[in-house]
């Protein structure tokens, strides 16, 4: 015979099944196992024992819908948190008035005339034009309202009464 | 006449492409078919946090595993650190297994890749640490069949032929040894070889052929001079 054909070595490698360890040694294997996974898990930092505890009993609990969808759960809980800030955070609306028109009661037959009731000739100026909310309106649509605290009407106070 | 002849011929070819057809639907129906994991059960109660089904898995696979690790590594206590290592990572994936292949084949990819791994850090530097021959090869009909035919085997202690064979499956690449391990030893399929290593059907045929030459060669030596 010059070598080992294939037959010979197929043979002969399947001898290496004969190769066994110790005895006793499948069975301790387990029990190896468990200790070194226990010594694994003691090297872990608490909070992810705590986690990882907390998975295997929602597991144990089937509450498969809460660990399956924890992006829902998490973009729920932040979309509340967003919600809560800024209905917090919302400056709180002063007490507003909306200006009304200004109130200029000039009578129709003043505008323009000398009135000679009082000793000193004096003229009503009127200085700003008369006009009614509405067509403010109408005229500035861009403008948006303007509003004045308490009711105090400031820019349209009549200043230049002589 | 001519029509009566031609009628059965007909009929011949229509059963036989029938029956062709028939062996090939049956064939495709086999391979639609899913095929039912034996540990399916248990791979699911893991999942479910069921710690003592992954114990039962251990059980099971700690003989076969050790094996291919054990014929990959020609050593005891690296073996067992590797085994150790393979059911721990085993249990940490476990959770991600959606079963589209068999647990068996999923364990056993785990093991050859953290044995390829292991095998590449530890590099050339190691020393053969083998398990004892179990007496129980006296009997193995092939062992004495080995002894009847060749002198080498039947001149050489079995000890020495123990240590030879190791020294010449270390002598492959860890690639080919894999191959060898899981068809020789283990007496795995090429498919099933295929699927573990993901490889084609092809590739593992030729690193096993490869393999064997340099086996042939490596145990040439062994033929020569049995006793060392």
């Amino acid at each position: 015979m010059d070598e080992f054909n294939d037959s010979e070595i197929a043979r002969l490698l399947r001898l290496k099944r004969y190769e066994q360890p110790p005895p006793g040694y499948f069975e301790n294997f387990l029990h190896e196992f468990h200790r070194r996974q226990r010594d694994e898990l003691l090297r872990q930092p608490l909070w992810r024992i705590c986690l990882e505890r907390a998975h295997t009993f929602m597991l144990q609990l089937n509450v498969r819908s809460l660990t399956s969808y924890p992006a829902a759960v998490t973009a729920v809980l932040v979309c509340g948190a967003v919600i809560s800030l800024k209905i917090y955070q919302q400056p709180e609306t002063p007490r507003v008035a909306l200006q009304s028109p200004p109130a200029i009661s000039v009578p129709a037959s003043a505008e323009g005339e000398w009135n000679l009731a009082s000793p000193v000739a004096t003229q009503i100026l009127r200085t700003q034009p008369v006009r009614s909310f509405h067509e403010s309106a109408q005229t500035h649509r861009a403008a948006p309202p303007r509003y004045v605290l308490d009711s105090v009407p400031v820019s349209y106070e009549p200043t230049f009464r002589f | 006449m001519n029509s009566s002849v031609a009628l059965p011929a007909r009929r011949i070819s229509d059963l036989l492409s029938s029956g062709l057809e028939a062996r090939a639907k049956s064939k495709r129906y086999a391979m639609d078919q899913p095929r039912t994991d034996p540990d399916q059960e248990l791979v699911k109660r893991t999942q479910a946090g069921d710690a003592g089904a992954f114990d039962e898995l251990v059980i099971k696979y700690t003989p076969r595993l050790y094996g291919l690790v054990y014929n990959m590594t020609s050593n005891h206590e690296d073996t067992n650190d590797l085994l150790q290592d393979i059911f721990a990572k085993a249990y940490k994936a476990i959770r991600g297994f959606r079963g589209k292949s068999s647990f068996y084949t999923w364990i056993h990819s785990i093991a050859v890749n953290m044995s390829l791994n292991f095998l590449k850090k530890r590099g050339r530097r190691f020393q053969l640490s083998l398990d004892d021959v179990d007496a129980s090869i006296q009997n193995d009909k092939e062992f004495l069949e080995l002894t009847a035919t060749s002198s080498p085997v039947r001149e050489a202690d079995l000890s020495e032929l123990q240590r030879r064979l190791n020294e010449a499956m270390m002598k492959l690449s860890d690639e080919h040894r894999a191959v060898v391990t899981m068809f020789h030893i283990q007496g795995m399929p090429h498919a099933e070889i295929s699927k573990i290593l993901r490889v084609s059907e092809g590739t593992v045929r030729s690193r096993l052929f490869y393999a064997n030459r340099q086996l042939q060669n490596y145990l040439d030596e062994f033929r020569k001079n049995p006793v060392s």
